[in-house]
C-alpha cells in the first residue's frame, strides 16, 4: 500500500533557495528512512506532509490525500516528533500527553486513557507524574514519541529520534520504533544523519540530496551480497594472503581483512581449508553486503 | 473460576472511537487556557498572583457593598470600580498574557500544536477568548458581589432588584469592554516573546507610556487636542467610550462631541491587536 | 609530536564528582573519548583545553600545563560542543578573525588554507547564520584548525552533519592524525568512533574505564564468552561437534544459524576450521557477534 506519493515535488524559498526539487517518490507502508542533507530538504518535506506549508509546483498525497486541501484529515492520521526541544519544564509528562491529545480531537476520557497507554507503550511509569523539566533525555524523546501516538496515528514522522542520546538509550529507541513499525501495525518515516541506525531498522530508504532524490530504494536491494568474500584471521593474515594466491584466488586485502572473489561455492572450503592448514585463528568469514554509506561516497565503488 | 491461566492482550490497541471537530479542540484550548491564567492544574507558585490580585479586587468590591448596605450609597459605581481597578487589571494582564502565549513560545511547544487540527485562528481565539473570560471575571464577579448588595438592600423589593439589574448588566458590559482592550494589547505584545518577563515589562510599558501622553494633550491649547487626548491611553480610551455612550461627564475627561472617535479607536484598536497577533501566528504555525 | 596527559586527575563541583581520578595518554593520531552521558567526557575535554583546571592531579601537554598557560593555544585547538558564532559573520570572516586572534603573521592566507581544509572554499562569503548545522560545524572547525594546531580536541563534532560531510569530515581527521597530530574527539554515535578511530578511552560515571584499541579491549574481556553467529551447510550436525569441543561453553540453534559461545576465544577460533572440515560441513558464515564497539560499551558499562 503506498501511504505517501510524491509527484515533481518542487519548493522554493523567496530569495531563491531551493528546497526540494523536481521530487518524485512512492513511499509503502513500513518503516522508511529519510536520509539526507540537514535543513532544507527532509525538514520541508515534512511540513508539506504535514500541510503546513504548500509546494511550490508538483503535488503530494499522504493516504492518497492532498494535505494541502485536507489538511485537517491527514493530520488526524498523522503524529509528528519533532527534533527540537518542544515540551514544557512545568507539566507532568502524563498531563501533558492527555492535553495534546485532546488537541487532536479525542475525547476528554479517551485523551486521558490513550495517553496513559501511549506513555506505557514508550516506557515511562511513574516518571510520568512527575514535572518534564526534570526529565533525561532519553526520557524526553519517549515523551515526544508519546505524544505523536496519542491520536492513534497510521503514520509517525521522527525527525532524528535517536538525537542527543547516549548508546544504551539509541538502542531502546531504535528498538522502539522498530517494534512500533512492525508490531503496532503503523508506517514510519524515520529522518536519521546516521546510516546504521538506518539499515538496522528500516525497511526502505529515500536519500534526498540538494533537494534532489538520490535514491529510493528497499534497504535489502541496497544491502545487497555482493560476489565478495571476506575473510579475517586474528593473526597470520599475509600467510593466508600469499597461501590464497598460491591456490589461485586475486586476494584483496582491505585493513585486516582479505576480500577474495566468491566464483563458485567451492571457494568457501578451500579457505577453510587453507586456515585450517596454517593452524590460523578465524575471526570472520562473510559474504560482503554492500552498505547504505555507498550511496553517498563520491565515486562508485564497484563489487565491495 | 477457571484453573487455566490467561496472559491477557495488552498491547497497542488502535483507536476506533470519535474524533471531535475543530470546534472541541478550540474548546479544549480554551479551558487550558482559561485554567492556565488562575493557575489551576500547575503549582501553587502559579495560583499567588492571579488569585491574589482577584481576592484584592473582590475584598474592595465587598468593602464597597458594605459601605452601601451601611449608607445606601456606593463608594464607587459598577464602572468606578473598574476604572479605580486599572492598575491591578494591568498587573494582572502583564502577567497572565506571558502565561498563555510566551510559555508557549519559550517552550517550543507550538509545532506540536499546529502539527495537529488546529490553525493558527483556532489558536489565537482560543488564548483571546480564555484571557476575555479571565478578565472579565476578575472585574465581573466582584460587580455581581456589589449588585447582591444592592439587590439584597434594595427597599423597593422586586423593582429595585431590577433596576439594579440594569445597572449590573451595563457595568458588565463595560468589563467586557475592558476585557477586550486589555487583551488585546496584552497578547499581542506577549507574543512577541518567549521571555515572560520581557513580555510583562513590556505590557506594563505600554500603558505606563501612554498615561503622560494624555496629560500632555489635555493642557495644549488647542480644544481638539483636548477633546482627543484620550485616545492616546487605553485606559483613557475606555473611559472615552464610557462617556461618550453614557453622556458622562464626571470622569476628569473632556471629549466635547468626539465621542464617536472614541467608539471607532476602541473597535479599531482591538480589531488591529487581533489581526496583528492572527498574523503573526499564522507566520508561526508553518513553523 | 605532541602528547597530552593527564595523571591522576580528578574534578569536582562541592559533592560532585565529575572526573574520578583518570590517567591517559594521548598520542598522535585519532583516539574517540566515548561514555554515557553525564559521565565526564565535556569535563576532561574542557580541562586539557585550560578552561577548567584539576581539582587533583595534572593535565599536561608536552609536559606543559593547561591551565593558566595561554602560550598552549598556539598548539591547541578546540571545537566544543555548544558555541555561539555570531550569525552575521560570513564563514571567511570567522575563520580570519580566528587567525588573527591566534596572531598570526598572514591571516587571510591561513584562513583560506584552514576553510580549504574543510572544504567550504565555495560556501565561505555566506553569513554563518544562513548555515546550516553541518556547515557550521565545519566554519567551526576551520576556526579550530586555522593556526595548524598539534593538538585538536573535538566535542561531537559530527552532530547536525549528513553523510557526506560527516565522510569528509573523518577522511580530514584521518589525514591529520596520520600526519601526527594528536586528535581527540567525543561522541555517542559509536558507528562514527569505529570507522574513525580503533583506539578509545572510555569514561563511566567519572572514572576511566578502559582505554587503547577496542578490539584488543574486547579480548581483554575473559570472563566474558565471545558470541559468534554461524551459518553452515548443516548447522545442527556442526552444533552438536562443537558443543564436545572444550572451548565452546554455549550453542544455540535458531532458524538463521546456530549462536555459539566461546568461553576461549584463541582455542575455539582454530578449532572451528578443523572441525567443520572433519564433519564435511561447509562454513558459509562467521561473524562475531559481540567485537563491535557497541557491545565492548555496554559490557564495559555493565562491569
Amino acid at each position: 500500500m503506498t501511504i505517501i506519493a510524491t509527484q515533481a515535488l518542487t519548493k522554493t524559498y523567496g530569495g531563491g533557495v531551493t528546497a526540494l526539487s523536481d521530487l518524485t517518490v512512492e513511499v509503502d507502508a513500513g518503516v522508511i528512512g529519510l536520509v539526507g542533507a540537514n535543513g532544507a530538504g527532509k525538514s520541508t518535506f515534512i511540513k508539506i506532509m504535514l500541510g503546513l506549508i504548500a509546494p511550490s509546483s508538483g503535488g503530494v498525497r499522504v493516504f492518497d490525500t492532498d494535505p494541502v486541501t485536507e489538511t485537517d484529515k491527514v493530520r488526524a492520521r498523522v503524529g509528528y516528533m519533532p527534533e527540537n526541544d518542544c515540551l514544557p519544564p512545568d507539566v507532568s509528562a502524563s498531563e501533558f500527553v492527555t492535553h495534546v491529545g485532546r488537541l487532536s480531537g479525542l475525547p476528554k476520557t479517551a485523551a486521558r486513557e490513550r495517553a496513559s497507554e501511549a506513555l506505557r507503550h514508550v516506557g515511562l511509569y511513574e516518571e510520568r507524574y512527575r514535572q518534564i523539566g526534570g526529565y533525561s533525555t532519553g526520557m524526553k524523546q519517549r515523551v515526544k514519541l508519546a505524544q505523536a501516538l496519542v491520536h492513534d496515528p497510521d503514520l509517525l514522522l521522527l525527525d532524528e529520534p535517536t538525537n542527543g542520546l547516549d548508546p544504551a538509550g539509541r538502542d531502546a529507541m531504535l528498538t522502539l520504533v522498530h517494534r512500533i513499525g512492525t508490531e503496532f501495525g503503523i508506517s514510519v518515516v524515520v529522518c536519521s544523519h546516521l546510516l546504521g541506525e538506518v539499515e538496522r531498522i528500516c525497511d526502505s530508504l529515500i536519500a534526498i540530496e540538494g533537494g534532489r532524490l538520490l535514491r529510493a530504494d528497499r534497504i535489502s536491494s541496497m544491502t545487497a551480497a555482493s560476489d565478495v568474500l571476506a575473510v579475517e584471521v586474528s593473526e597470520g593474515t599475509d600467510e593466508l594472503a600469499e597461501v590464497l594466491r598460491g591456490l589461485g584466488f586475486a586476494v584483496t586485502p582491505e585493513g585486516r581483512l582479505l576480500l577474495v572473489p566468491l566464483e563458485s561455492d567451492a571457494a568457501y572450503d578451500r579457505i577453510l581449508q587453507a586456515v585450517a592448514e596454517l593452524d590460523l585463528p578465524l575471526h570472520r568469514l562473510d559474504q560482503r553486503r554492500h552498505r547504505v554509506a555507498e550511496l553517498f561516497t563520491t565515486k562508485e565503488t564497484a563489487d565491495v | 473460576m477457571s484453573e487455566a491461566g490467561v496472559i491477557h492482550d495488552i498491547g497497542y490497541q488502535r483507536y476506533q472511537g470519535p474524533r471531535l471537530g475543530r470546534g472541541a479542540v478550540l474548546g479544549a484550548l480554551y479551558t487550558h487556557g482559561l485554567r492556565a491564567a488562575f493557575g489551576l492544574g500547575r503549582s501553587a507558585k502559579s495560583k499567588i498572583f492571579p488569585w491574589g490580585v482577584a481576592g484584592i479586587v473582590l475584598l474592595i468590591a465587598v468593602i464597597n457593598a458594605g459601605v452601601r448596605s451601611q449608607t445606601g450609597t456606593w463608594l464607587f459605581d459598577y464602572y468606578q470600580l473598574d476604572n479605580t481597578m486599572s492598575w491591578l487589571v494591568i498587573f494582572f494582564v502583564a502577567i497572565v498574557a506571558p502565561e498563555l502565549v510566551s510559555r508557549d513560545i519559550r517552550s517550543g511547544v507550538l509545532p506540536l500544536y499546529f502539527s495537529r487540527p488546529l490553525r493558527a485562528a483556532d489558536y489565537v481565539i482560543a488564548k483571546v477568548a480564555a484571557l476575555v473570560t479571565a478578565v472579565w471575571l476578575l472585574l465581573g464577579v466582584p460587580q455581581f458581589v456589589m449588585f447582591l448588595t444592592g439587590a439584597f438592600t434594595t427597599k423597593t423589593g422586586m423593582k429595585g432588584v431590577w433596576h439594579e439589574l440594569g445597572l449590573l448588566i451595563p457595568g458588565w458590559g463595560y468589563s467586557l469592554l475592558w476585557a477586550l482592550i486589555f487583551t488585546s494589547i496584552s497578547l499581542l505584545i506577549a507574543s512577541l516573546t518567549g521571555k515572560r518577563a520581557f513580555a510583562a515589562g513590556g505590557i506594563v510599558a505600554v500603558f505606563l507610556m501612554t498615561a503622560p501622553v494624555v496629560g500632555v494633550l489635555s493642557v495644549l491649547p488647542s480644544d481638539t487636542a483636548h477633546h482627543l487626548a484620550g485616545l492616546a491611553s487605553p485606559i483613557a480610551l475606555i473611559n472615552g467610550v464610557e462617556i461618550w455612550l453614557r453622556n458622562r461627564t464626571d470622569l476628569g475627561l473632556d471629549i466635547g462631541d468626539l465621542g464617536p472617535i472614541y467608539g471607532i479607536e476602541a473597535f479599531c484598536l482591538i480589531a488591529a491587536c487581533l489581526l496583528l497577533l492572527l498574523a503573526r501566528y499564522r507566520k508561526v504555525a508553518s513553523l | 609530536m605532541s602528547v597530552v596527559e593527564l595523571q591522576n586527575v580528578s574534578r569536582w563541583y562541592g559533592n560532585v564528582v565529575a572526573v574520578n581520578d583518570i590517567s591517559m595518554t594521548l598520542q598522535p593520531g585519532v583516539t574517540g573519548l566515548l561514555g554515557p552521558n553525564g559521565a565526564g567526557k565535556t569535563t576532561v575535554l574542557h580541562m586539557m583545553a585550560g578552561f577548567l583546571s584539576p581539582s587533583r592531579g595534572t593535565v599536561t601537554i608536552d609536559g606543559k600545563p593547561t591551565w593558566r598557560n595561554p602560550s598552549i593555544y598556539r598548539s591547541l585547538g578546540l571545537v566544543a560542543e555548544r558555541e555561539a558564532v555570531h550569525g552575521f559573520l560570513t564563514a571567511r570572516e570567522f575563520v580570519t578573525a580566528c587567525a588573527k586572534m591566534q596572531k598570526l603573521p598572514d591571516p587571510t592566507a591561513a584562513a583560506t588554507r584552514a576553510l580549504e581544509m574543510v572544504e567550504m572554499t565555495d560556501a565561505q562569503d555566506r553569513r554563518i547564520e544562513t548555515f546550516s548545522k553541518g556547515m557550521r560545524q565545519r566554519a567551526r572547525v576551520a576556526g579550530a584548525l586555522v593556526h595548524e594546531p598539534q593538538v585538536l580536541l573535538l566535542d561531537e563534532p559530527f552532530n547536525g552533519m549528513d553523510p557526506r560531510q560527516r565522510m569528509h569530515m573523518m577522511d580530514l581527521l584521518h589525514a591529520l592524525g596520520d600526519q601526527g597530530h594528536t586528535i581527540l574527539f567525543s561522541s555517542h554515535i559509536l558507528e562514527e568512533v569505529e570507522q574513525l578511530s580503533g583506539l578509545v578511552q572510555v569514561i563511566v560515571a567519572g572514572r576511566l574505564a578502559a582505554s587503547g584499541d577496542y578490539r584488543r579491549i574486547r579480548r581483554l574481556m575473559t570472563n566474558r564468552p565471545h558470541v559468534f553467529a554461524l551459518q553452515s551447510s548443516d548447522d545442527r550436525r556442526l552444533a552438536v561437534a562443537l558443543i564436545g569441543e572444550k572451548s565452546v561453553s554455549g550453542v544455540e540453534i535458531e532458524p538463521g544459524g546456530l549462536t555459539v559461545r566461546a568461553s576461549d576465544y584463541g582455542s575455539f577460533t582454530r578449532a572451528l576450521p578443523r572441525i567443520a572440515l572433519g564433519e564435511g560441513i561447509r562454513l558459509r558464515r562467521l561473524l562475531p557477534s559481540d567485537e563491535s564497539l557497541e557491545s565492548v560499551f555496554s559490557y564495559l558499562l555493565e562491569a
